[in-house]
């Protein structure tokens, strides 16, 4: 949006700006115009007033030479004529009106009106020749000019003026000036319209071109009309005029008037000669502000890259700062209970009954703190791209049953409704995470009961559709309750990382506050979408959507079995129902942490192993190396140990040439709980994973699993 | 057909462009408005460009016609109008009669170059040997043949070939102020209804007669060396002690006796008052303006000009060769070039065939002294004086000799003509110069001919 706007404020200022280049730019031209005109008018000047001075020069040297007649004169004249390069025909104006040539012609008073020409007293004047003065010796085109005579007399006549004759042809050749590179053509018209100087002037007075005649077959623009013309020119004005010509053409002309005649000097230029002249200075400058916008536009750009991953940064920075700030209070917070009670346990060591309740708060204390690690840990990966989906065949009728019958036992204790409306689905048999989907699955559920007070209702729905292609089905789960809801702002914010709603007091109500992060973030990497929905003191509704492949072989056979509560409690007996056959395996050990060490090994001694404990992978492997064969019923191998890592350890009692090393269960028992840390303990030859905090019932349940095996 | 009055060629452009697109905006809407009509191959136009020097040109029957171009033009129209054999568009285009270097012999290969000429023949005669010029024997058909007077097909006939289509001729001979005769004395020379013949004595009586007896200000005859206008007449005055000018070869011959008698007579005529004083100096148009004003009593006149003087002039013969004295004719017709394009001249002989075959175009020359005896014969009774010229054609001389560079000869001719009035150069001189110089040209003019085909 601001692009757009700044771009097309740059490009209307760049118009703007191309516009008046292009006037101011015509402007000058119109002024070089002017100047060009200005100038020509003065050569023009320059030639009359100097062919004045050659007739003046006549008129001396007439009076110098011996003539005493008006034939001796003409015969005088006829020589200066001959002589001249300027004049064709010199004439002796008598003060009588009678009009005596060169070439022995006489034109009598009422022959000729040129004397009126001299009777305002003027000292000279240049006319273009017209018979309807009195007809000369010639039909050609030819310019008269004529100086003011005193006190010359001849064979008693007295000559008031001296007139010659030029063809208009060789003298227009001389007036005539080109310009813009011959594209300007200069002319000079009397104010009848009869060129005086023209590009291609006739010889002949009969078929003498009119420069009116020329305008009107064509137009003026600018509403000035032909009377205009005519009118300023007569009054010997300087004007501009555009026309078009009746071939089309168009041009500017410039009108200035010649001083000491009636004639007026025109510059007629192409209006096309104003094109190619400012083409080249629109075209540089057009380029050059291409050039300057694209550079102001690719600095924009950097400008706002940097600003937006700046702010990006500083938000990135600022929510880091939060998360660690939210994580450190979540994380200060049951420690302070744990260090509290350690201390209150300390003060009350004989007292049984507060020490049992102490104790029971601090496993509480102990568990949140495990779950809300947990929690950061999967935040921090999904935030980091890290986590990585699994892509296995699953059953999703199967998965929805287990995600509710995990929840239905605490429903039933609140006595929450629970309104199932998502068996049998369609495409049961799908690829992908079950494991997370159930987690996000769970975490929903497990919310809803939360916030759903007694007698409320939760109701879950599941549809299907199957995609075009056939092989994906899109599924959409909901989940809605009856509880308190939420308020819009906070319903906004939900899916940030340590969102809670502080408007209850009630302990079970509280969480880590990264459960819905979590979710949103897995659903996300799905390539789904999680919705909330809420009205505060209504309840909510939270649906996922995703896109699934179907599993294309096995699934698709696979009948949906669901799970009851009671297979699910037959399939992971509790700690205290280890079967005592499990009593008397013997265990080895390998831990580095002293402490962890003393723990595991009380813990397992407490249930009836025996445990041979080392600390590091080199001495398990030396253990197991002299133990008796078979001895060994597994091995809880750390991974992180110096001397060697529990993975090389792995591999190396694998190697050993002996039965049992292949046979003897190897557990991962590690803090390193990624998917990766899970995959290179499978892959060094451990045969499954117990992470770190162990989880005390898990561990005797896979140790109980193996007595059975063996018994 | 268009007409351009000037040089023109940006209009030309224009036309040629606006024509065309014309002319494809017609094709386009023809073929759409008729679609059931048969489709016709388009024809390529044939554009032929006409030029003709700005000439007066008088029709005893249509007072609109005022120039040549404008007959052209009306026959460009209906050749355009009736041609079958292919589109043809005509540009007329008129040029400046000083101008026939830049319209002709400059524009060769060039776009502007002239398809045909319509001009004078004595300007003409030059292109023939370019080898430009077409023969045009096949336009003249046996009917064309026995309708133009047999006098005008030798002045367009070279080799056998005619190179030239005569379409009218003007006759020139001298006129005399006869009021200016009576106040010399000179009543009896005064004769109507002919043209005089003057024994070369009675011609030098008459000058001096004049000389002695005519006031200030008005001189006995025409004399100019100004510039090359007017030198024809000049040197048909230089037959006036029996010279022919030419030789047999079709060279200058002046140095003969007769020659330098004709020179001799010529330059004593300055000393004895027989023209305007430093008449080397003045222009035909400064004579024709005293003549025009009674300053002059002798002048040369056309039977087209004569008009203009109505009773006022009666009307003499050169003198010589022959007692009876002589004329010039000045002959007007077509040219055709070949610039490289067989169809357009196809064309052109095709438009003087229409021409030439149509009664009412030739009759446009019937203002002067038509070509077409048939037109001739038609209007004789309104063309003035047309019995006394026709009947004065057998005393017609060819001033050009045959030669085929005349304008190179005017060139040299007048100089010399002006050094013998001015008198820096004797008679025999004169002859000297003028035969060497001006038969220097026709060597130059033959040596560099080229005829056509």
């Amino acid at each position: 949006m601001i692009f757009s706007i700044a771009t097309t404020l740059v490009i209307a200022a760049v118009c703007v700006y191309l516009v008046q280049l292009s006037s101011t730019v015509a402007s000058n031209l119109m002024t070089t115009v002017d100047e060009i005109s200005r100038h020509d008018v003065e050569t023009i000047e320059g030639s009359l007033n100097n062919t004045y001075g050659r007739l003046s020069s006549v008129a001396k040297r007439m009076e110098v030479y011996d003539v005493e007649t008006i034939s001796e004169a003409q015969q005088q004249l006829n020589l200066e004529a001959a002589s001249s390069e300027l004049f064709n025909a010199i004439y002796l104006l008598d003060a009588d009106g009678s009009l005596y040539s060169s070439t022995y012609v006489r034109l009598d008073a009422d022959e000729h009106a040129y004397d009126e020409l001299m009777a305002d007293g003027r000292e000279h004047f240049a006319m273009l020749y017209d018979d309807a003065n009195g007809r000369l010796e010639t039909t050609r085109e030819s310019l008269i000019y004529g100086i003011h005579l005193h006190h010359m007399q001849i064979g008693g006549h007295d000559f008031v003026g001296m007139l010659a004759r030029s063809d208009l042809s060789s003298v227009s050749a001389q007036l005539l000036i080109e310009s813009f590179e011959g594209q300007g053509v200069s002319s000079v018209v009397n104010p009848q319209g009869y060129y005086i100087v023209n590009t291609s002037p006739a010889t002949d007075l009969a078929t003498r071109d009119n420069f009116y005649d020329v305008l009107e077959a064509g137009y003026i623009e600018d509403g000035m009309t032909m009377e205009d013309v005519r009118r300023n020119i007569s009054e010997g004005k300087s004007f501009v005029i555009n026309c078009v010509t009746a071939d089309n053409q168009q041009l500017v002309m410039s009108f200035a008037p010649v001083r000491g005649t009636a004639w007026s000097f025109i510059m007629t230029v192409p209006t096309s000669v104003f094109a190619e002249r400012f083409a080249p200075f629109i075209f540089m400058t057009a380029c050059m502000l291409f050039a300057v916008v694209i550079v102001l536009m690719i600095m924009m750009a950097i400008i706002y890259r940097f600003m937006k991953s700046s702010v990006s940064a500083n938000a990135e920075a600022t929510a880091r700062a939060e998360f660690l700030s939210n994580m450190s209070h979540e994380i200060r917070t049951p420690l302070n209970g744990i260090i509290g009670l350690n201390h209150l346990m300390e003060r009350n060591l004989d007292d049984r009954i507060a020490m049992e309740g102490y104790v029971r708060k601090l496993g509480k204390a102990a568990n949140y703190l495990l779950s809300l690690v947990n929690d950061i840990l999967d935040v921090s990966k999904l935030r980091a791209g890290k986590v990585e989906l699994d892509c296995r065949p699953f059953n999703l009728n199967s998965a929805i049953g287990n995600v509710c019958e995990m929840q239905r036992e605490p429903m039933d204790e609140r006595g929450i409704s629970f309104d199932m409306q998502a068996a049998d689905l369609p495409y049961p048999y799908l690829m992908g995470d079950e494991v997370r989907l159930s987690q996000v699955l769970m975490n929903i559920l497990s919310n809803a009961v939360k916030f759903t007070p007694a007698g409320g209702t939760i109701t879950m729905k599941a549809s299907q559709h199957l995609h075009a292609s056939g092989a994906r089905a899109g599924l959409t789960i909901s989940i809605a309750d009856t509880g308190c809801g939420m308020t819009e702002e906070f319903r906004q914010h939900i899916f940030d990382a340590f969102a809670q709603e502080r408007s209850s007091n009630d302990e079970s109500q509280k969480g880590t506050g990264l459960g819905m992060s979590i979710c949103h973030l897995l659903v996300e990497q799905m390539g789904g979408l999680l919705e909330v929905e809420s009205e505060l003191g209504e309840g909510s509704r939270f649906t996922v959507i995703v896109s699934l492949p179907l599993n294309p072989t096995k699934l698709a056979e696979m009948p949906y079995e669901p799970q009851t509560a009671a297979a699910a409690s037959e399939a992971a007996p509790g700690p205290s129902e280890a079967a005592p056959r499990d009593r008397g395996m013997k265990l080895l050990v390998a831990e580095d942490n002293e402490l962890n060490a003393d723990i595991i090994s009380s813990i397992l001694a407490e249930e009836g192993y025996e445990v041979v404990l080392v600390a590091d992978g080199q001495q398990a492997v030396d253990a197991f190396a002299a133990s008796e064969e078979g001895s060994f019923s597994a091995v809880l191998m750390d991974a992180q140990m110096p001397v060697m890592d529990g993975y090389e350890a792995a591999r190396a009692i694998r190697a050993l040439d002996r039965v049992d090393a292949r046979a003897v269960r190897i557990f991962a028992c590690t803090a390193s709980t990624f998917t990766e840390d899970r995959s290179r303990a499978l892959e060094s030859g451990m045969d499954d994973f117990l992470p770190k905090p162990l989880d005390v019932r898990l561990m005797l349940e896979k140790l109980g699993e193996i007595g059975r095996a063996d018994g | 057909m268009r007409c351009a009055r000037k040089a023109g060629s940006a209009v030309r452009g224009w036309l040629a462009k606006a024509g065309a697109m014309l002319l494809a905006a017609s094709l386009a809407l023809g073929s759409a408005a008729l679609p059931g009509c048969a489709v016709q191959e388009p024809r390529d136009t044939v554009h032929l460009l006409v030029k003709v020097p700005r000439t007066g040109h008088d029709v005893v029957f249509d007072e609109s016609i005022a120039y040549a171009d404008q007959v052209i033009s009306r026959m460009a129209e209906g050749f355009e109008r009736s041609y079958d054999g292919a589109d043809v568009d005509i540009e007329v285009e008129v040029f400046e009669q000083n101008q026939y270097d830049t319209a002709i012999e400059q524009s060769f290969d060039s776009g502007e170059a002239a398809d045909m000429l319509y001009g004078d023949y004595f300007n003409m005669s030059t292109y023939i040997h370019t080898g430009r010029v077409v023969p045009l024997d096949d336009v003249v058909t046996d009917q064309v043949r026995e309708d133009v007077f047999d006098y005008l097909w030798g002045l367009s006939t070279i080799g056998g070939h005619v190179y030239k289509m005569p379409y009218l001729a003007r006759q020139n001979v001298l006129a005399y102020n006869k009021e200016m005769f009576r106040q010399a004395g000179l009543a009896g020379y005064i004769a109507d209804g002919e043209i005089s013949s003057w024994s070369l004595a009675d011609w030098t009586h008459i000058l001096d007669t004049l000389a002695a007896n005519l006031p200030d200000g008005q001189y006995p005859m025409m004399m100019y060396a100004a510039s090359s206008q007017g030198d024809t007449h000049i040197m048909t005055l230089l037959r006036s002690a029996g010279s022919s000018f030419f030789d047999e070869t079709g060279h200058f011959d002046l140095s003969s006796p007769e020659g330098i008698a004709a020179l001799t007579w010529l330059q004593g005529g300055v000393a004895r008052g027989w023209y305007p004083p430093h008449s080397e100096n003045l222009e035909i148009e400064d004579c024709s303006s005293l003549f025009r004003q009674g300053q002059l009593a002798i002048y040369m006149v056309n039977n087209a000009s004569i008009t203009r003087y109505g009773d006022t002039v009666g009307l003499v013969n050169f003198p010589g060769p022959g007692p009876e004295g002589c004329a010039t004719s000045f002959v007007s017709g077509f040219e055709v070039f070949d610039n490289g394009d067989e169809r357009k001249v196809q064309v052109a002989k095709d438009f003087l065939a229409y021409v030439y075959g149509n009664r009412e175009l030739l009759s446009y020359a019937a203002g002067t002294l038509p070509a077409s005896q048939a037109v001739a014969q038609a209007y004789s009774g309104d063309i003035p004086k047309f019995d006394l010229f026709l009947e004065n054609r057998r005393n017609v001389v060819d001033f050009t000799g045959s030669n085929p560079d005349t304008r190179a000869v005017r060139e040299v001719f007048y100089l010399h003509i002006h050094d013998l009035l001015m008198g820096t150069v004797s008679p025999e001189e004169a002859a000297a110069l003028i035969d060497e110089e001006c038969n220097r040209a026709i060597d130059a003019g033959v040596a560099s001919s080229r005829l056509h085909g």
